[in-house]
């Protein structure tokens, strides 16, 4: 690691590998980049200690879990699963224990965030519904009706009044979480696709995430369908306009690349990470600058990408399909290359 | 190259419309025969098959034999159906409460991962061969003489027309029907009326009966059947032209599916013996598990209405219902989400005419990776699957004098399935 150099993707490089026996789903990592969670084809919630390497299984979903987030104090985690229930944890134990588990969907909780604030959870869901819940009680707030299809993810606006949330088709909806009613509606459509074949529809947000400032969210998904029963589509990452609620950029991967993008996050220096997964079984880091919609620099991985995050601002959490959580340092490599971290589960 | 003598496709059926025209007059209007006591007067008389072909090959850990929380599980759970002790995936809510209707085979090792060839050995009951399908024999069999529709009509939104009598005959070939909508050019032109369309089928026989003197019969008994099918249809045009209830559309669901499922009840309960319903989207390479949330979810409730129709109308002793792949999908779960094709280990359901109800055959190991009891495989199927329409699947068909078996002789009926 040299957490001391400049930041430059195009330096990235593989620093570390934290082994699982199951294909990852997803992963965040915790506000004080000390801890990364992990999602698995397993019933789960796998996290790891940065520092030391240390393993901690979190039992109690009777599902995947696909989606994670953490309290901002880092005490708390937040898991949603294929099955509906939402679990809250304390990590502030040595063998985290579920502190309330709620039944949060009927069909699968499919994205929890947690609101700025740290009070209330936003989840969707199968059932068509966004909801928010108290932390502190578990009590639903608020059942926000509205998409037509399986909604796919949720985020909070910065100013923790207004939820976005995205569906299956590409339809977006803003939420006023004061009111308790949809304030707008945003055309995602670039994100969804109708595959004649099959006659199905794909498509969702696979991430979302705000800027800071919350001038900006990005989502992660796909686009140009051709054959999503094989998994022949183009990645896409979209940036929306908080104020006008247009798609201001649709950022692309290569041409060769046939996928999925499972992951977009806003760097504190001004650039925005992607990653996603081709249908090779091999994965891309996607980097890009405000100037362009095609990347900067494409980093190249052995195994797909299912989740993306910043470790503090040098650092990528990647959760891999095979298995593995991997760190990639976004500076130059030391004189000496450190040996990568290996630890096993 | 071999000309395919039971051409049957419903653009070619139809084509030569200026030859015959059936009084539409004498049609009988979707409906007529919905009421109890004609269903039942049809139940005496007639069995009938429901075919409910999931294309692509629907992945069994996601339908009939769910294993959840092991390491090929996936994230579904399995949920208890209406029989105690059996569990189907969570994404079969409605069938499961139906469960009591119908029986599964869990243990299928039909050791093809191919679409085609999967498909011709399901259909065929035989791996290899010019024999006929299933519908086919039904209709060989089971179709009255005087039946008022084609015995073996196929509903479909794509797909070719495949030869589907062999050595049967043109007359028992799929009349395949692409959606709900009536086929072309059931109406006659206007510029023939019936005088004229008399005299042009007089000319017609005419001209096949001094064409089959001097050239194979086998020819002329194509161009016929496809011209007796064509009558038919013409006759039973207000079938496709009824309007569908705003009520059965709630039921059934407001997409093709739910409209094409809607025309095979109707089809059955007028008289139909052989109907076949295909929904496609089954072959997940990618995404299985969004996939088969959507596609069963479409089919589940679908089927399910489907299935409580012909059973409230008194049709499901005499109609044998099937739900069936041409394979399932593999347990591992490749890196986009996918399961591939798999033949190992799969399953299909059935019930009604000649099936014991709430009967599990068979099963797979805890991964779901190999059978384990009472391996079975398309030819097993077959037979059985004209074991309970009351059919002796071990005599053989007589063709010109030549005898060849209806099934495989290397396979049986799954006597424990059979009421």
């Amino acid at each position: 690691m040299n957490s001391n150099a400049t930041i430059d993707p195009v330096q990235t490089h593989l620093i570390g590998e934290f082994k699982h026996s199951r294909p990852l789903t997803t992963l965040r990592v915790d506000p004080a980049s000390r801890f990364v969670a992990a999602g698995a084809q397993d019933l789960d919630v796998h996290l790891w200690d940065l520092d030391d390497g240390t393993l901690r299984t979190l039992s109690g979903h009777q599902s995947w879990v696909r989606s994670i987030d953490f309290s901002g104090d880092s005490k708390q985690l937040y898991t949603a699963c294929w099955g509906g229930v939402v679990n809250i944890w304390d990590l502030t134990q040595d063998d985290p224990s579920i502190i309330r588990s709620i039944s949060a969907h009927q069909g699968a909780a499919r994205w929890v965030r947690v609101s700025p604030d740290g009070t209330r959870l936003a989840t969707c869901g199968n059932d068509l519904l966004v909801k928010l819940w108290n932390i502190e009680t578990g009590e639903q707030e608020l059942e926000l009706k509205g998409h037509e299809r399986h909604v796919y993810g949720v985020d909070f606006h910065p100013d923790g009044e207004h939820l976005v949330s995205q569906d299956l088709m590409g339809v977006i909806l803003i939420w006023d979480l004061k009111t308790g009613e949809q304030q707008r509606k945003v055309d995602a459509g670039m994100m969804t696709g109708y595959d004649k074949k099959f006659a199905a529809d794909m498509g969702g947000a696979r991430d979302m995430q705000f800027n800071p400032c919350g001038s900006r969210w990005a989502s992660a998904g796909i686009t140009k369908v051709v054959n999503s029963f094989a998994g022949i589509q183009d990645p896409i990452i979209v940036v929306f306009d908080w104020e006008t609620g247009e798609a201001t950029r649709q950022l692309r991967a290569a041409e060769n690349f046939k996928g999925v993008a499972w992951a977009v996050r806003f760097h504190p220096q001004g650039f925005l990470v992607g990653g996603g997964a081709d249908k090779s079984g091999k994965g891309e880091l996607w980097f890009y600058n405000d100037g362009s919609d095609e990347a900067f620099h494409t980093f190249k991985m052995k195994s797909a990408a299912r989740g993306v995050d910043l470790v503090g601002e040098d650092r990528l959490a990647v959760a891999h399909a095979d298995g593995q959580v991997r760190l990639y340092q976004m500076t130059a490599e030391a004189t000496e290359p450190e040996e990568a971290t290996e630890v096993e589960s | 190259m071999r000309r395919n003598l039971d051409c049957n496709g419903i653009d070619h059926l139809i084509a030569r419309r200026e030859f015959l025209w059936g009084s539409a007059a004498g049609a009988i209007g979707l409906g007529t025969l919905t009421s109890p006591l004609n269903a039942a007067r049809l139940q005496q008389q007639q069995k009938r098959v429901l075919q409910i072909y999931l294309q692509g090959g629907v992945s069994q850990l996601e339908s009939w034999d769910p294993k959840p929380g092991t390491q090929y599980g996936g994230p579904f759970q399995a949920i208890p159906t209406s029989v105690p002790g059996i569990h189907i995936s969570e994404l079969l809510p409605h069938t499961a409460s139906r469960m009591h209707l119908l029986s599964l085979v869990r243990s299928i090792n039909s050791k093809i991962g191919d679409h085609r060839q999967g498909m011709l050995f399901m259909e065929k009951g035989r791996r290899a061969g010019d024999y006929p399908y299933f519908g086919s024999v039904v209709s060989k069999y089971l179709a009255p003489t005087d039946a008022e529709l084609p015995g073996y009509i196929h509903i479909s939104k794509r797909g070719i027309v495949d030869s589907t009598a062999a050595f049967l005959g043109a007359r028992h070939a799929e009349l395949k029907l692409l959606g709900d909508q009536a086929p072309a050019n059931l109406v006659s032109p206007k510029s023939i009326d019936e005088p004229a369309d008399e005299a042009r089928q007089r000319l017609r026989v005419h001209f096949d009966r001094r064409f089959s003197q001097q050239r194979s019969r086998a020819l002329t008994d194509v161009y016929n059947s496809s011209f007796e099918q064509a009558e038919k249809l013409m006759k039973r045009k207000a079938m496709f032209e009824g309007t569908v209830s705003e009520q059965d559309l709630d039921r059934y669901g407001r997409h093709d599916f739910g409209r094409h499922c809607i025309l095979a009840r109707d089809l059955l309960e007028n008289g139909a013996t052989c109907v076949k319903v295909t929904h496609h989207g089954y072959d997940t390479h990618a995404e299985n598990f969004n996939f088969h949330l959507e596609q069963l979810g479409e089919f589940d409730k679908t089927f399910s209405m489907l299935l409580d129709d012909i059973h409230d109308r008194g049709m499901l002793d005499s109609t044998l219902v099937i739900v069936y792949s041409e394979m399932g999908r593999t347990p591992k779960i490749n890196t986009k989400y996918g399961r591939d094709h798999w033949g190992t280990a799969w399953s299909v359901a059935m019930g009604g005419c000649g099936i014991q109800p709430a009967a599990v055959i068979g099963k797979t190991n805890d991964e779901g990776t190999e059978v384990v009891e009472r391996e079975v495989d398309g030819g097993h199927l077959f037979h059985t699957y004209l074991s309970a329409l009351g059919l002796d699947s071990t005599t053989d068909h007589d063709v010109a004098g030549k005898s060849i078996p209806i099934g495989d002789p290397a396979a049986a009926p799954i006597e424990e399935l059979l009421a």
